[in-house]
């Protein structure tokens, strides 16, 4: 579903990635671990081209979807609002000045599937940094993803809501996707993931 | 072990350099003004005259003063209304928020630098000549130097507008106008309405002044009591757009505080 071939990226003379290797089948659940700067956010970058790769290869079955630590909705909107949003790759400019009905009958879908059914006209401002994050994956259902790349996804978050995060992307796992998650705490990796990946330091 | 301690190096000589070009200039300044405080002075008879004059205020022209301000006041409404369509595009394509293309930030920019350069006056003065006296070439001559002055300041506000929400729709595969459309523009309204209200309460200031030039409203008849010797005349004129001057800076502070920019 995800294959990584002899990834590598430097900047500006620091090599970051040099070589790096990462296959995920669809309904596997990889948790990527490794020291401060040892360039897993960059790899992840990479797939979906908020990085230029310097050579290797990156390949996707479908499409890749990120979700951030830092979450990035769009706070002052409507979960509905930034869950659509997630469609946009597919929408045609003249379609996605409004979004349709059918758009936000699928928004509202993906929503049902984080569990917030009943947030849906909230803005995301209001909601508390779990359901945040949970409206940050159903944008990505809502790209109709097959791959997901959670970038520290559970770092900024209460333990209670992140084991609600980690759950999640295990069910989705589990219904067939390919989720790959930057962790940094090794007993959130071992309880969920069913392989742990780490990446060593370049220095 | 003892290490190097860098020397000091203030002042250098560019300091000295900077401070005796700064002083030229000011003598020269000086000079070519007229500067003399003397003339002030003496000249004080003068200003008693013209107030003794000016007071009391004829208050008979306060009719025709108040609809002449209100005049005024839609000079800068509409010269602040007619520049958003062209002052969001030009913005839109100057903020690298928005625009990937180099070339387009760069056009879009000069555009922009190019009117808010040329002062309303002068474009009031031209408009003027081509569609006559009034307050039409007046709501003119504001659309182009708002449309600079306030797309510019849309575009550094969009420019600061946070990167993540704009990562995150490019990688769904959202276009540049899709992200501007559903990530930038949401998070930037607030901050874009306050500069709007702000540039209207400029824009009704700069529309007095265009009537001194011609263009209608309240500052023409400022003008032309001036060319009468109608000093009494004046000071109701001057009265009634200190009070059109308030009320707009208060109505606009109060919206700008209500909408949090
Ligand atoms: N855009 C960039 N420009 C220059 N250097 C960068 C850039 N992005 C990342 N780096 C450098 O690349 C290295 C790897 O960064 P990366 O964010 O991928 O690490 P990470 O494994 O995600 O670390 P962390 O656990 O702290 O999130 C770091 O040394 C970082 O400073
Ligand atoms: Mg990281």
């Amino acid at each position: 579903m995800l294959a990584i071939r002899g990834l590598r990226k430097t900047f500006g003379g620091r090599t970051v990635l040099d070589g790096f290797d990462l296959t995920v089948e669809a309904g596997e659940f990889v948790a990527l671990l490794g020291p401060n700067g040892s360039g897993k956010s960059t790899a992840l970058r990479c797939v979906v081209g908020l990085e230029t790769p310097d050579g290797g290869s990156v390949s996707v079955d479908g499409n890749a979807a990120m979700v951030f630590q830092k979450i990035h909705l769009v706070g002052r909107r409507t979960a509905l609002d930034n869950v659509c949003s997630g469609a946009l790759g597919r929408l045609p400019l003249h379609r996605s000045v409004f979004f349709g009905q059918d758009v936000r009958e699928e928004a509202v879908r993906c929503l049902d599937r984080v569990g917030l059914a009943d947030r849906v006209l909230e803005r995301c401002a209001r909601l508390s940094g779990g359901q945040q994050q949970r409206v940050a994956i159903a944008r990505a259902l809502c790209q109709r993803a097959n791959v997901i790349l959670a970038d520290e996804p559970v770092s900024a978050l209460d333990p209670q809501a992140a084991v609600q995060v980690m759950e999640l992307l295990v069910e989705l796992a589990n219904d067939g996707l390919a989720v790959v998650a930057v962790l940094h705490q090794p007993e959130l990796a071992r309880t969920y993931a069913h392989r742990i990946v780490e990446m060593g330091a370049f220095a | 072990m003892t290490m190097a301690v860098p020397k000091r190096r203030w002042p250098s000589s560019t300091v000295w350099i900077v401070a005796a070009v700064a002083v030229v200039v000011h003598v020269l300044a000086w000079q070519a003004t007229e500067f003399s405080p003397a003339a002030l002075i003496a000249g004080w008879e003068g200003m008693a005259d013209f107030l003794a004059e000016s007071l009391p205020p004829d208050l008979s022209v306060l009719g025709k003063s108040l609809e002449a301000a209100v005049t005024t006041l839609y000079i800068g409404l509409l010269g602040t209304t007619f520049s958003i369509p062209f002052a969001l595009l030009l913005a839109l394509l100057a903020s690298r928020a928005t625009t990937s293309a180099a070339w387009a930030q760069q056009a879009a920019r000069a555009v922009l630098s190019f009117l808010r350069s040329v002062p309303d006056v002068v474009f009031a003065l031209i408009f003027v000549t081509a569609v006559g006296l009034g307050p039409f070439a007046g709501v003119l001559a504001l659309v182009f130097h708002n449309t600079g002055v306030m797309g510019k300041l849309w575009a550094e506000a969009m420019d600061e507008s946070d990167r993540g929400p704009r990562d995150a729709l490019r990688v769904t595969g959202a276009s540049g106008p899709q992200i501007a459309l559903h990530a930038v523009l949401p998070t930037v309204m607030p901050s874009l309405a306050g500069l709007l209200l702000y540039r209207l309460d400029v824009n009704v200031r700069s529309s007095l002044v265009l009537g001194l030039v011609g263009a209608g409203g309240i500052g023409f008849l400022i003008n032309q009591s001036i060319k009468l010797f109608r000093f009494d005349e004046m000071v109701t004129h001057i009265l009634v757009v200190l009070l059109l001057v308030v009320v707009v800076d208060q109505a606009s502070g109060f919206v700008r505080k209500r909408l949090g920019a």
